[in-house]
């Protein structure tokens, strides 16, 4: 389709810088997210998550190169939005709205709805088309909107903190939803989250960003390679830590738990057992410091 | 919906596999019986679809199951032969040894073994 946008990246930063007043929300921010993945953006609250995802949505003016879906969202903001979907972490249905509109409303401004499917998403819902959104709970209005977003054929779908505030519940439906009746090969997603142990394993990919870099990106069978996790034992201390671990923490009853990056599991495995981190761990060790 | 403890050490594909593995051994899986579709473990599960094609894929790549055109995955005639082979093998060369080291730590003789094997309790 387009010549610029190399080999299949739906969406590619390079240098991307975005400042309010003085503080610098994304300071030479770069990555690439390529089609029919699952990405993960991670960060502490301030690091440049909204920013970046604002970015993309050609929300916000921001310097740098940015392709989505091949195109620039500063200069071709409606083309792109035929082939994006996003759903925010803050209420945007209006609250007088009743179901019935609001799926009028999107069948009337988005050329690839599908009345019908969403019809059948609500259907497993207790939704009524007389509802109106302020009579419904938080729980309910994310899955109106979400049936709403999934019945668009979109390319990429943007979710900020799309399950924050829904109970266990209604959050463990939301992404069942989205794994069982949107997700495919073609279809890229783009989650924030601080729930972290929530996604983990619908991941197929990762990025932590923090001060407005991104300080990690990786496929998750690569961080599963590249970080091991070793309960050290008392005697191997020294040793290990010669391999300078990323982080470690002392647990009662005399272990210590080391975090190495890139060093061989079997040469880690002298010094105790070893796992692989999970993310939450990796999490709190990459940003250590942040609100020092 | 099921919640499943998956474990730190081994990639999550493996637990998977494993997991189907152990429904064949347990005959809950059959031969000739369909495997759920990618989509639906990965919704049940909370897992990423790349995850779940990876598990069903060695377990294709070992002929325990076949793609079938249109259809999805489908237990093989063989899986159960296959399995018990393998099973037997890794009894033999995992398992075996570590009882028997117990056995002589133990010092247990072989007619006691026989005789509590042979319901010699009751």
């Amino acid at each position: 389709m387009n010549a610029a946008s190399n080999n299949n990246s739906v969406v590619s930063a390079r240098g991307l810088r975005k400042a309010y007043k003085d503080k610098l929300a994304l300071d030479g921010t770069s990555f690439e997210i390529p089609a029919g993945r699952i990405v993960g953006l991670i960060g502490p609250n301030g690091a440049g998550k909204t920013t970046a995802l604002k970015a993309i949505l050609g929300l916000i003016p921001f310097e740098g190169e940015l392709k989505v879906l091949g195109r620039d969202p500063r200069t071709q903001r409606d083309e792109l939005m035929n082939d994006v979907c996003f759903i925010a972490d803050v209420a945007v249905l209006p609250r007088w709205i009743r179901v019935r509109e609001a799926i009028e409303f999107v069948a009337g401004v988005h050329p690839r709805f599908d009345r019908a499917r969403c019809e059948r998403f609500l259907a497993h819902t207790q939704l009524k088309p007389e509802s109106r959104v302020r009579e419904l709970s938080k729980g309910m209005i994310v899955q109106l909107h979400l049936a709403l977003v999934m019945a668009i054929d979109a390319k990429l779908l943007v979710l900020d903190e799309p399950t924050l505030g829904l109970d266990i519940l209604y959050r463990k439906q939301f992404y069942q939803r989205l794994l069982e009746d949107y997700f495919d090969e073609d279809k890229t997603i783009l989650i924030t989250t601080h729930q972290v142990e929530e996604v983990e394993h619908i991941l197929t990919d990762v990025m932590f960003i923090r001060d407005g870099k991104v300080v990690l990106e990786a496929p998750m069978d690569a961080v599963g390679e590249r970080y091991v996790e070793v309960m050290v034992n008392a005697d191997s201390l020294e040793a290990a830590r010669a391999l300078r671990p990323i982080d470690e923490r002392a647990l009662p009853f005399g272990k210590t738990v080391m975090l190495f990056d890139g060093v061989p599991q079997p040469r880690l495995a002298a010094f105790g057992e070893t796992r692989t981190p999970g993310l939450a761990d990796l999490f709190v060790a990459t940003m250590k410091g942040t609100y020092a | 919906m099921t919640a499943i403890q998956w474990s730190d050490g081994a990639p999550i594909y493996r637990q998977l596999k494993e997991r189907v593995v152990a429904m064949m051994l347990d005959g809950v899986l059959k031969p000739g019986d369909a495997l759920p579709s990618v989509r639906q473990v990965a919704a049940e599960y909370q897992l990423n679809p790349i995850t779940v094609s990876r598990a069903y894929q060695e377990l294709a790549d070992e002929a325990l199951v076949e793609k079938r055109r249109g259809l999805g995955m489908y237990v093989t005639e063989e899986a159960s032969k296959k399995l018990l082979a393998s099973e037997r093998e890794r009894f033999l060369t995992e398992e075996w040894p570590q009882v028997m080291e117990r056995i002589q730590r133990l010092g247990l003789r072989a007619d006691e073994l026989l005789k509590s094997a042979n319901g010699g309790t009751q």
